[in-house]
């Protein structure tokens, strides 16, 4: 056939685009043979020299690369799976699977604190050299890489950082969402991007269940910062138990809908995460060394605030809810929020107030700098 | 004779100008022509105005009849306010009434087919706008037109009436003068309003400071009830205030109290269908004032603030910055008057709950829903809370809240600190005069310090916290600096409205 000029890697992403040929079959197919020859004993697929030109220029043109069971630098990690891709595509560099990693994944209506806290656990990740593994949706998976983001903009050397790594369910040029361009684009340049979609493909709603399996199947512990009882995440969550991966929930308030997934979990025995040296430990690391002392460098509270603080009980509240709360003077309730927020102890949420970590020592131990180290 | 001129008044906006209503009895084959740009109503007051000489067994000239309205401008004239006055130059060329007799008056009054006068909108500018002489006006009008006439006030109910009154075969007869006192108690009082202790705080500062209100929460948290108790913690206006109330109320053609003068604040609450015209003015060929010049020296109350045309939102914006509002059409131009309170409400996201953890929208959603207010338009409300549905325990609470004459008598108070000190009320102070009548304390200027180096606030958002600090101040404790407990509470009642973690400034 013509195509024999053709690289194996873009034969491999042509079929790919075939229908007929289900993902399945071809995954089985590559764990005998090369694209090339599958592509010349199946007639109903076989690629035209066309078609093997203008993929090639595609991914030229989109600074894509390929990687297809049985290709040398195919993942290891998803060689074994049962549901493997057979071919991924990919932007940045493929080793950065050879790290540790850690995905966290979460609900797209996440509370400020649910925020605050996976860009927190990834921040101080990264600045351990471990890889964040997130799905670039919108809230808190853009908000787990936006710390990563943070942590390179931190430092000019950039070789000790983990490595941000991103599964999304379209092509990789088509960003969904759209606001999220940035974060894809610093992933791309500073990690690796990657997805079983051919180039051009739209984020169909059931690519995202697909995306999940990935997703779980590249991270060696899978962090739920705040899930509802259904959605996304949970999805991911149950591909992570298919394959033994260990799962860890952020406990949240239970009047809080937006955390009745994680105290799910929680109640069915997955470890919490209150602090990164959980996710640590989870991993097998030495979170002696790593680990920086534990101090909050926010002002001290005096005890009329942190009285207030207490009495939110982690709930976000109005004004008004806290003047019932609490039985206190409206003014006098503004007063102590006033200062708390500009200390970073609490935050506002278009009207509502949020706590974001209790002044304890055994509390999150990721807010080492505190509101200021963010810059929030 | 076969000429005469008499004295009237045309509307333009809300501000009335004299006319000399000319009419000319000619030969020729008979008929009646209205020259000197009349609009469509004037133009219709041939058929008023002999159906009404008729019904009032006066005489009608079958000659050539030509009125010429004339004020030196070019600008069309508009109303029906100029029917009795055509009315009576007609009844002096055929000889029915005396040049002399009719000399010392002017006329404004629309005439029904009967012969009754029936009042026209802007009345109140009408008469401000002639001279010394006697102002004829119908009697239903009579109480608006002596608050502002210059010269004496005649009130008639019918042409035949004022014919009679003319020739002085019958004296002319005054009404008494009704009291023109609202009585607090008939005001929706602060008192019904259980809970919401943040948002009637609000209110209060707000309706202090005259500072713009944003009341964000969902359907049935009580947002309007707040709105219309604002008004009534609002003190009584001022006479020039008034004055220009009643002016506009007048131009407008709305209901105007049984005094005649608008001594309340007034409330507007237009529905969010409102035309952009509506809301700002125009439309006729008199340039009707709109629902925001309506609302001067009061509350403009702007409820589901999201569903008004973004068009007719942005047009809010200049007004809310220079208290007028210039409406121009290609043949006339007005400046109206537009200084009022903005206070609206919208719900905090497409679901309406709002409550972080609670609400199902994601970030994308609650953005795209508050985008539809523009920026510059947001950043004007100095006053930004969140109200919630009271709680069952407050609902079924005996006690009451603070009543609203406790709460206006605080503002009052307040409201001639501030006027003492600045000469305005605070949320007109310049930049300048920040420095000079509000003073921060140390404490309240690293407070601030810290809220801008964080991106939190902008360089304008920075000066709207200091005017709503010094209300704080002047509310609270009357002291010369504000301190930080002032600016505490000015930045808890206003909150971002963005969400926080949006953008790259955020982390």
């Amino acid at each position: 056939m013509k195509h024999s000029g053709h690289d194996e890697g873009v034969i491999a992403a042509v079929l790919a685009t075939k229908p007929q040929l289900t993902c399945r079959k071809f995954s089985q197919l590559l764990a005998t043979a090369k694209p090339s020859d599958i592509a010349q004993s199946l007639d109903n697929v076989r690629p035209t020299a066309d078609e093997c030109e203008r993929m090639a220029k595609r991914l030229e043109l989109t600074c894509m690369s390929v990687t297809y069971v049985g290709a040398h630098d195919y993942p290891q990690t998803l060689v074994q799976d049962p549901t493997r891709s057979p071919v991924l595509f990919y932007r940045g560099k493929l080793a950065a699977l050879n790290q540790r990693r850690v995905g966290i994944v979460g609900t797209r209506s996440a509370t400020a604190a649910g925020r605050y806290l996976a860009s927190h656990i990834s921040f101080d990740l990264a600045e351990r050299g471990i890889s964040t593994v997130s799905g670039l949706a919108r809230g808190i998976d853009a908000w787990a890489h936006k710390g990563v983001s943070v942590a390179y903009g931190r430092n000019a050397d950039h070789s000790h950082l983990g490595i941000p790594i991103g599964v999304v369910a379209s092509g990789l040029d088509v960003v969904y969402p759209k606001e999220n361009v940035e974060l894809w684009n610093f992933v791309s340049e500073h990690g690796l991007l990657l997805s079983e979609s051919p180039p051009g493909t739209s984020p169909e709603p059931y690519r995202f269940p697909l995306r999940n399996r990935i997703l779980a199947a590249l991270s060696e512990v899978l962090v739920v910062v705040e899930s509802r009882a259904t959605g996304g995440s949970m999805i991911t969550v149950e591909e992570a138990h298919k394959r033994d991966i260990t799962v860890m929930a952020v406990p949240g308030s239970p009047r809080n809908s937006s955390s009745a997934g994680t105290n799910l979990l929680l109640q069915q025995g997955c470890a919490p995460v209150v602090s990164v040296d959980d996710v640590l430990v989870a991993l097998g690391l030495d979170t002696r060394e790593s680990h920086p002392p534990v101090f909050d460098e926010r002002d001290a509270l005096s005890p009329q605030d942190e009285a207030l603080l207490k009495s939110m009980a982690g709930d976000a509240l109005t004004l008004d809810q806290l003047v019932l709360r609490t039985r206190r003077d409206v003014v006098d309730i503004a007063y102590s929020l006033g200062r708390m927020e500009t200390r970073g102890w609490v935050i506002n949420n278009g009207g509502w107030w949020e706590v974001l970590g209790m002044q304890t020592p055994a509390g999150y131990g990721g807010f080492h700098g505190g509101g200021n180290k963010l810059g929030n | 004779m076969s000429f005469v001129s008499v004295r009237s008044a045309t509307l333009l906006g809300v501000q009335g100008a004299p006319v000399d209503v000319e009419i000319h009895l000619g030969m020729g084959l008979p008929g009646f022509t209205i020259v000197g740009q009349p609009d469509e109503s004037c133009r219709e007051s041939r058929d008023r105005v002999r159906a009404a000489l008729l019904s009032c067994d006066l005489p009608w000239p079958n000659k050539r009849i030509t009125v010429n309205l004339a004020n030196g401008s070019n600008e069309r004239k508009g109303g029906a306010g100029l029917d009795v006055a055509i009315a009576i130059g007609l009844l002096v060329v055929q000889e029915v009434l005396t040049v002399e007799a009719i000399s010392r008056f002017s006329f404004i009054g629309e005439l029904g087919l009967d012969g009754s006068l029936r009042s026209v909108a802007g009345i109140v500018p009408l008469v401000a706008a002639i001279d010394d002489r006697t102002v004829v006006v119908p009697r239903i009008a009579e109480h608006e037109a002596r608050i502002v006439a210059q010269g004496n006030v005649c009130a008639v109910a019918t042409l035949a009436e004022l014919v009679a009154s003319i020739r002085e075969e019958v004296p002319w007869v005054h009404q008494q003068r009704v009291s023109t006192e609202v009585s607090q108690s008939e005001l929706p009082n602060m008192s019904d309003v259980r809970g919401q202790s943040a948002a009637r705080h609000a209110c209060e500062i707000a309706a202090a400071g005259s500072h713009h209100l944003l009341l964000i929460g969902p359907p049935g948290a009580g947002k309007s009830m707040l709105a219309q108790r604002l008004v009534g913690i609002l003190p009584d206006l001022a006479t020039t205030d008034a004055i220009t109330s009643t002016i506009i109320h007048s131009a407008a053609h709305s209901a105007l109290p049984p005094g005649g003068l608008v001594t309340r604040p007034p409330l507007r609450a237009p529905h969010h269908s409102t035309s952009l015209i509506a809301m700002v003015g125009g439309g006729t060929s008199s340039l009707r004032p709109g629902e925001i010049s309506l609302a001067t020296n009061g509350v403009l109350f702007l409820d589901e603030l999201g569903e008004f045309a973004p068009s007719v939102l942005d047009a809010l914006r200049q007004p809310l910055e220079e208290g007028v509002v210039r409406v121009a059409r290609a043949k006339s131009s007005a400046v109206l008057p537009a200084k009022f309170l903005l206070v609206a409400a919208t719900n905090p996201c497409p679901c309406g709950e709002g409550t972080p953890g609670l609400c199902v929208c994601d970030d994308r959603a609650k953005q795209k829903y508050l985008r539809r207010f523009s920026g510059p338009l947001l950043d004007r409300f100095d006053l930004r809370v969140a109200v919630t549905r009271p709680h069952v325990d407050e609902l079924l609470a005996s006690s009451k809240s603070e009543s609203s004459r406790d709460i206006a008598l605080r503002v009052q108070q307040a409201r001639s600190r501030a006027i003492e000190r600045n000469g305005c009320l605070n949320s007109a102070l310049t930049a300048e005069a920040l420095d000079e009548y509000a003073p921060l304390t140390k404490g309240a200027s690293q407070l601030l310090r810290h809220q801008v180096e964080r991106g939190r606030l902008s360089g304008r958002g920075y000066h709207r916290i200091r005017r709503v600090g010094r209300t704080v101040a002047d509310l609270r404790d009357q002291s010369e600096k504000v301190d930080e407990m002032h600016i505490a509470v000015a930045l808890a009642l206003r909150v971002g409205v963005q969400p926080h973690f949006s953008g790259e400034q955020a982390m």
